[in-house]
Formats: C-alpha cells, sequence, structure tokens
C-alpha cells in the first residue's frame, strides 16, 4: 500500500509540471535590426557614440522607441551609446519600416532628423514550445535607398554589414556619423 | 525332466519377484500433481479511455496483454492510438498517430500456485508512427514597441513523423476477481530516434507523451484485463527435493 501512494505521488509530481514552462529571456527570438555608430572623420573603422538619438517609427505618433528601460521621464527614448536596437515591423503583410532618427533630440537648434527605411523579407522559425516562433528578416535594401536625403543629412553614409538578420549580437547597419 | 521341472521353477520364482518388485514401484501418490496455467492476459487502459469521454482535446485507446513465459518471465505489449489537440500558451497542434511498445516483465511477486499477481519491472521498446498539424502559433517578441503579436492561424500539416524510445516500466497487477486484474504502471522512457518536422518539433509522440526537449519522457497507464488461460503444465518436483526423500 506505501509504494501505491509512493507512486501516486510521483505520477501527479509529473502531471503538474505541464503547464509552468516560461521563455527563457536567452532564448535567440526575433531580433531587432542592430545599428552600429561609426565615426566619419576616423581613418580607420572607430566607433562613435550619438548623442541624444532619438528613433521614432511612422505611425507611432511620436513615440520613440525605448533605449533606456531604467530611466523613468522622456530620457528613456535618448540613446547616447555606440549602438541602438531598432524592432521591425513583422505583420503577415508588412515589408518595410521607416524610422525618424533623430540627433541631439531635445536641444533647440541643433535638433538634425534623417529618416531611413528599411525594406526586407521576413519568415517564422519554430523555437521552442516555451518561446513559440521567432521572425527572422532579409533586409533588401541597397545601400544607397535606406537613407532619404535632405539639405542636412547628420548621417554622412550608412551601409548594410549582414543583410540576414538572425540574431542580435551582429551588427547589421552601419552609420558614420 | 526332473531337472526341467526344477528350471521352470525357479524361473518362476524370479519373475514373481520381479513383477512383485514393478508393483512396489507404481504405488500411486495420493496428492493431486501441481498444475501451472499459462495464457495470455488482455486489458485496456482504462485511463486513456476515460480521458476519451472527459476531455475534449483528447481521443486515445491503449490495449494491453501479456503472456506468460516462465514462472517470472511475461512477454508484454501495448498497443495504441492517440489524437491529442495540445492548447499551450504560443502553440496549438495536434497530434495523430499509433504506435506499439514490445518487452517483457518481470514479477518480483512470489504467488500462490495458479495466481498471477504481479509486482513487475519491465523493458519496452516503443515505436510510434503519427502526424502532427499545427493549428495556431504566435510569434515571440520580447520588443513589443509596435504591439504584441498576433495569433497566427497556420493549419501546416507535418505526416509521415516517426520516433522510437524504450522505455522502463514499473507497476502491479492484481487479481480481483476469478481471471480479472486491475494494474497500473509507470514509465520512464528515453528517445532513442525521433523525425522532426521542418520547422516544427515533435512536442507531442503517441506513447511516449508530451516531450521535454531532451530525450525524456514519461507516462502511466491503469489498466483492466482478462485472463484468458490456454494451456497447463504439471510442475515436476526439483531435483534436489527428489534426492532428500
Amino acid at each position: 500500500m506505501k509504494k501505491i501512494v509512493l507512486l501516486l505521488v510521483v505520477v501527479f509530481s509529473f502531471l503538474g509540471c505541464e503547464k509552468d514552462d516560461i521563455c527563457d529571456a536567452n532564448t535567440p527570438t526575433t531580433p531587432r535590426l542592430v545599428i552600429e555608430f561609426y565615426d566619419n572623420n576616423a581613418p580607420l573603422a572607430t566607433t562613435k557614440a550619438v548623442t541624444k538619438l532619438k528613433a521614432v517609427a511612422d505611425g507611432m505618433n511620436g513615440v520613440g522607441v525605448v533605449f533606456n528601460t531604467t530611466a523613468t521621464d522622456d530620457s528613456k527614448y535618448l540613446s547616447n551609446d555606440k549602438k541602438i536596437y531598432l524592432p521591425l515591423r513583422a505583420g503577415v503583410d508588412e515589408f518595410s519600416t521607416t524610422y525618424s532618427l533623430t540627433l541631439n533630440s531635445g536641444v533647440v537648434g541643433s535638433e538634425n532628423t534623417d529618416k531611413v527605411t528599411f525594406t526586407y523579407s521576413h519568415y517564422n522559425v519554430f523555437v521552442s514550445r516555451a518561446c513559440g516562433y521567432k521572425t527572422l528578416f532579409d533586409l533588401t535594401n541597397t545601400n544607397t535607398n535606406i537613407l532619404t536625403a535632405d539639405s542636412n543629412n547628420w548621417i554622412k553614409d550608412i551601409s548594410i554589414n549582414k543583410a540576414n538578420l538572425e540574431s542580435e549580437n551582429e551588427v547589421h547597419i552601419k552609420i558614420k556619423l | 525332466m526332473k531337472y526341467i521341472l526344477k528350471l521352470n521353477y525357479s524361473f518362476l520364482l524370479v519373475l514373481l519377484s520381479v513383477l512383485g518388485q514393478a508393483q512396489e514401484v507404481k504405488k500411486v501418490d495420493s496428492i493431486k500433481p501441481k498444475t501451472e496455467r499459462y495464457g495470455l492476459r488482455l486489458g485496456v487502459d482504462l485511463f486513456k479511455l476515460s480521458r476519451t469521454f472527459t476531455e475534449k482535446d483528447y481521443r486515445g485507446l491503449e490495449l494491453v496483454g501479456d503472456f506468460k513465459l516462465t514462472r517470472k518471465h511475461y512477454l508484454a505489449a501495448e498497443i495504441g492510438n492517440e489524437n491529442k489537440t495540445v492548447d499551450d500558451a504560443r502553440l496549438n497542434f495536434t497530434t495523430k498517430g499509433t504506435y506499439i511498445k514490445a518487452g517483457f516483465d518481470y514479477n518480483a511477486y512470489q504467488n500462490w500456485l495458479g495466481m498471477h499477481n504481479m509486482i513487475y519491472v519491465g523493458l519496452r521498446y516503443g515505436v510510434s508512427t503519427f502526424s502532427q498539424t499545427l493549428n495556431t502559433f504566435s510569434v515571440y517578441n520580447p520588443h513589443p514597441y509596435f504591439g504584441a503579436s498576433p495569433t497566427l492561424v497556420s493549419g501546416d500539416k507535418y505526416d509521415g513523423l516517426s520516433a522510437q524510445w524504450i522505455e522502463v516500466v514499473a507497476g502491479v497487477k492484481a487479481e480481483i476477481v476469478q481471471n480479472l486484474y486491475v494494474g497500473f504502471s509507470l514509465r520512464l522512457n528515453n528517445l532513442i530516434t525521433n523525425k522532426t518536422p521542418e520547422n516544427f518539433d515533435n512536442l507531442y509522440i503517441p506513447g511516449f507523451n508530451r516531450t521535454y526537449g531532451g530525450k525524456f519522457g514519461a507516462g502511466f497507464n491503469y489498466t483492466i484485463s482478462y485472463f484468458v488461460p490456454i494451456f497447463k503444465t504439471t510442475l515436476k518436483p526439483k531435483e534436489s527435493e527428489a534426492k532428500k526423500k
């Protein structure tokens, strides 16, 4: 009888495992577009930090991508980093995302906004039971049709470093400023 | 003539004494000889059967059988069919398929004569062929700047999938009325081969049950079965016992 009770306990402890798996944050899932900034004046490739960069996608009513998750005020939308991560639209019939990248955002007189448009195809790849699927992207841009030229571009040069987005541990776009 | 009579007489004497000895050997044992019944025990898994009626996302049937080979060893097999729809947080899929598991059980329980109660351990080799249909899925998006990803309808069907595994069994079977047995067993599985579809995984395998990313799996069944006697054998007393007498 004791053996039976023991067996039942083991059985029910297994049944209890069904629903509680969660997607591990370290699992590579849908990647964002990784942009790294370089100094246009340096003779060799040297990374350079941007100042108060704000990124707003078209159709988001001016709400920027959150770069600083610890800040609570509007400074959370600003990046002072050498690298930024931009989410891409991945709806069934969405194949491009346009971002307005504003340098020195909020600084009167020196604000400068450049528009970049990324076009791509995307497909879904199975990850795991807990994470479901992830979306991977293939950029279809050429180096010359990403940036919308205006009278005063702060982006001096933009190039595709890696066209197929598979993870966030790689640089997809290089921008010189 | 006299000599011949004498010879006949002595010959008869020898013959009689031989016959007498033979009669002594022929003494009949008053205890009936012990017999052991052998046969096929056939049954059904009540757990799968009851889930078929209580869960709308599940239909399954498993038939079980064992055949007594020796006093301790049984050939054992399970054959079944399952149709299960799993609704996880990010995935909803249906697995349909058939499986067979075959192996043996070793009975560790010392039975009284004629009984077939079991406390056993055993091994099975399981084979399953099945198909999977991905009904709906959602894309994991840890950065929902553009809003949370919607659930997408797929309907993709993956045919011709298969898996093979080894199963370690431990269980009991007890006779409740004449020739009718109830039992349950606990099973730990280890995948040997697993043919997975492209861009999806075998998250449920009929007979193996849920997969856990690795090779490990578990299951159990609750059976009711009927013992069909096929033949009897007379137990011979062991050599050593005979010598003692």
